[in-house]
């Protein structure tokens, strides 16, 4: 698409732009892939309509509060890239945009409050905690509350689980073959401590040591994504030092957001020089999956064989946005479930289709957040299976919150988890 | 004959109030999102509409015309010849919103507004074991009512035929605002809004003929040291008497683009791909039909593989219908043509068309629906460094290359705007004053896609 967007953005951020919008050709193949075309219908709402909007912003024919609300409604799932021929890094723009813009916004007081507070609890487990507990008692009170703020009350579990406290180091189960750095995330260290102690249970049985750097925290990709990107920075910087100090094979996420986030560096740090620039490039060289670890391991034939299931299972795989669309991992995770003997995956319904959950969108669009939701959990429930597993936190709540409230008994698991049930023969 | 813009500022206001906000946009961020298609950018509207039945879009056109303006329809606006992308101010109508759709198994077929998304069709048939056969490469976007604007065609169009060749009834608004239902009698007035591009009237509704899947399909791929090879193989096939469901080709620059975007294996030191399948009840015949292809690419000097299972060959397919976006990895911009030769004179014609673009020092690549004659060449380029006039010059040239070898312009994406200028060349005057004045009978006033179609140099004088 011919555009002026680097005489007006003559910087690292707006040649990523520019070089974004030269790559559309405006074909209308990422319509049908896009979450808010397939519920609101209209150009505004799909990513060539988003792509034309960011571009007459940028170069200074729209003002950015007529273009806000369509560009506020993206998910940011990035379902679009994969149905994208002509290879526009549509997750970069809209990333890049959003840093951009955020400054020159001018957010309502509660809106600006939620924001701060999501961004200061996120990466804070102690404080994630205290704020949660708080919340669950919060929530008879939550059709009384703004909108903004009802929105993550209703994601609040009523129960926590207790925090399990992850070792510095878990030494690898007999012959070493390997050590990893674990990104141990954020919420999820709160909302679903077992991610983590299945993770490290299930790398150590098969002779993986794990070390989880001390001095890590969030990986930014929430503020990345909400244009917030002084934040982000500052937070990829303390992962660049935590993570350099190890010398290990591979950094590993089991969350697909926060694994996206660190593949994302090289963007976030794009135009701040050297030596950033190139430490962002051989950080995000490292990060890999947890899925995608595992899957080297199967596909090499040294992943230690899973316990059979005492019966038949069915087990639905849902596609995270951020595992599948923005990392292009989709087999791995297949082949791992495959791999034990007596599980069936199947496929779900609509399975590009985001749920709704991406990041921190159901707290600031939760109408259409639902929706997604929503849809996603009927299809979850029409495919007959017991499980429901994925690769990410968001994703994981988001289904959660939908099956419980249709009443359905498919239990939510990520996909390590079956993993590690599967080696502890519990399935 | 076009409609002089007018003070509009009201015409948005008046729809809002008949039709209820929810169907109209008129801020600046809507405007700009519904002035282009999948080729070319064209004038900011003054006002979308988003009509939910076939009374909303009587109730637009009456209102524009009672403004003035001039009217747009549009579909997903996947089109490739700027048929959706306005040359004036107007109304756009766009009609995502129609989309009932509804299928008779006993009369075997749909009725599908103009809306409806052109795979769902087929998706909605299926458990009736029927299927929609056009297939156009952008089919999980387009719709229905846009395929019949431009008479879309599809790689399954060589054995099965076009759009139109399963239209059994339109429903269409004309310019004044009035309803009409026609069939395939009398005049068939329905034959001449198919592929009209917006210009007669504005389709609403069509009844759509479905037929029974074949039983076996059979799928392969022959790549080739050079294109005319390839052209030379497909000649031979059909003249030896094989009728494959597809015939396509795609150019080694276009292999690679879709290797980058798909990473499929595909050669990309191939100067030609040719992909086939081969169909029908009998599965004899199909591999009988299948040999005598694979026959006629290796006695042209290709050299052929078979997709082995349904994924594979559902994989190559989706390789092939990627291939026109996927040349925006190569170059911004690009001119697309969509000329149509006779099958005898194929391998001259890509001979020819490939001499023109080494000779151009302009990226010039070659697909299409090779078994039609139905060629795309396409030049690709960054219209910050290289020179529009030799795009334009080089286009020309290609199109006089089909022109005298008996060729016409346009296959299946229709005229638009962007092969307007090559009208006078290809329809003698004669010809394009009886199209004026059918033009003219039907839309008196100009007021529909107005600068599409038909070059208004040649308007003839009684009209003007």
């Amino acid at each position: 698409m011919n555009n002026e967007i680097r005489s007006h953005h003559p910087d690292g951020q707006g040649e990523l732009m520019a070089h974004a919008v030269d790559a559309c050709v405006h074909c209308g193949f990422c319509l049908p892939a896009c979450p808010t075309y397939a519920l609101l219908g209209d150009e505004m709402d799909s990513p060539r309509g988003r792509i034309v909007l960011m571009k007459e912003v940028l170069e200074g024919a729209l003002p950015l509060v007529e273009a806000a609300p369509y560009l506020d409604r993206c998910l940011g799932c990035v379902g679009c890239v994969t149905a994208c021929p002509s290879g526009v890094p549509y997750g970069e723009l809209i990333t890049s945009f959003r840093g951009w813009s955020e400054p020159q916004r001018r957010r309502p007081l509660l809106q600006k409050v939620t924001r701060a507070a999501v961004l200061t609890m996120l990466p804070r487990p102690g404080l994630f905690r205290a704020g949660a507990s708080v919340g669950r008692f919060a929530k008879p009170l939550a059709p009384l509350l703004p909108e903004a703020l009802r929105a993550p009350l209703d994601l609040l579990p009523r129960t926590l689980e207790p925090a399990q406290p992850l070792p510095a180091l878990t030494p690898a189960e007999g012959v070493r073959r390997g050590q990893v750095a674990l990104l141990s995330g954020c919420a999820q260290q709160v909302l679903t401590p077992n991610f983590n102690a299945a993770t490290v249970r299930v790398l150590s049985h098969n002779g993986i040591e794990v070390v989880v750097p001390p001095t890590q925290g969030c990986c930014g990709a929430a503020a990345m994504h909400t244009g917030a990107r002084p934040l982000a920075l500052q937070q990829a910087r303390r992962n660049l030092n935590a993570f350099e100090e190890t010398q290990v094979d591979a950094i590993v996420s089991n969350a697909a957001g926060c694994g996206a986030g660190l593949k994302e560096y090289p963007m976030l740090l794009a135009g701040e020089g050297e030596p950033d620039e190139r430490r962002a490039r051989e950080l995000a060289a490292k990060v890999q999956d947890i899925s995608e670890y595992l899957g080297k391991l199967l596909e090499r034939g040294e992943l230690e064989p899973f316990l059979p299931t005492s019966r038949p299972l069915k087990v639905a795989y849902h596609d995270a946005c951020h595992l599948a669309h923005a990392q292009g991992v989709r087999a791995a995770p297949r082949a791992l479930l495959r791999a034990i003997p007596g599980v069936t995956v199947l496929e779900v319904p609509q399975g590009d289709l985001c749920c709704g959950s991406a990041g921190t969108y159901n707290l600031e669009q939760p109408d259409l957040a639902g929706q997604l939701g929503d849809l996603k959990a009927r299809n979850v429930m029409a495919t007959g299976a017991e499980y429901v597993v994925s690769g990410n936190v968001g994703c994981h709540t988001q289904l959660q919150s939908h099956l419980t409230r249709l009443g359905s008994k498919v239990r939510v698991l990520h996909t390590v988890e079956l993993l590690d049930m599967a080696y502890r023969g519990e399935l | 004959m076009t409609v002089a813009p007018r003070p509009f500022s009201t015409l948005a206001a008046t729809l809002s109030r008949l039709l209820g906000p929810r169907k109209v946009l008129s801020s600046l961020s809507e405007r700009l999102n519904y002035r282009y298609d999948a080729i070319a950018f064209g004038e900011t509207p003054i006002c979308v509409v988003l009509p939910e039945s076939t009374a909303d879009v009587v109730t637009a056109v009456k209102a524009a015309r009672a403004a003035g303006v001039p009217i747009v329809g549009r579909g997903a606006a996947s089109g490739l010849s700027g048929g959706a992308a306005p040359t004036e101010p107007g109304l756009v109508i766009s009609f995502t919103r129609m989309t009932r759709l509804s299928i008779d198994p006993v009369r075997r077929d749909a009725v599908a507004q103009a809306g409806v998304i052109t795979l769902a069709v087929t998706e909605a048939a299926k458990p009736f074991g029927l299927i929609y056969p056009p297939d156009p490469a952008s089919f999980r976007t387009s719709t229905i009512g846009g395929n019949l604007a431009e008479n879309a065609g599809g790689p399954l169009c060589f054995k099965y035929g076009v759009t139109g060749d399963y239209v059994q009834g339109l429903e269409f608004v004309d310019a004044e605002g009035e309803v009409h239902h026609l069939t395939r009698d009398a005049y068939d007035l329905a034959g001449l809004l198919i592929g009209s591009e917006g210009t007669l009237g504005l389709i609403t509704e069509a009844t759509l003929r479905l037929t029974s899947p074949p039983k076996f399909t059979r799928t392969l791929m022959a790549h080739f040291a050079e294109v005319g090879q390839c052209a030379e193989a497909v000649s031979a096939a059909i003249a030896a008497g094989a009728v494959p469901s597809k015939l396509e080709f795609m150019d080694r620059a276009c292999t690679n683009a879709i290797e980058d975007y798909l990473h499929l294996g595909l050669p990309r030191e191939a100067e030609a791909v040719l992909l086939v399948d081969t169909d029908g009840d009998d599965v004899e015949t199909v591999e009988e039909e299948r040999a005598l292809v694979e026959a006629a690419c290796r006695n042209a000097g290709g050299t052929v593989s078979r997709a082995e299972t349904d994924a594979e060959a559902a994989q190559l397919w989706q390789a092939r219908r990627s291939v026109s976006p996927a040349l925006g990895r190569i170059r911004p911009q690009r001119m697309n043509e969509d000329i149509v030769v006779p099958r005898s004179v194929l391998p001259e014609v890509v001979r020819e068309i490939r001499a023109l673009g080494d000779a151009s020092g302009l990226h010039l690549v070659q697909f299409g629906h090779i078994g039609d004659g139905n060629l795309h060449p396409n030049i690709l380029f960054d219209p910050r460094t290289e020179s529009l006039e030799a795009v334009h010059e080089l286009a020309h040239e290609v199109a006089r290359v089909a022109i005298r070898h008996g060729g016409v312009l346009s296959g299946e994406h229709g005229i638009g705007s962007m092969k307007l200028a090559f009208m006078r060349e290809a329809v003698d005057a004669g010809t394009l004053a009886a199209l004026w004045r059918v033009k003219h009978a039907l839309d008196p006033h100009g007021a529909l896609n107005p600068g599409k179609v038909l070059p208004t140099e040649v308007l003839p004088t009684e009209l003007a």
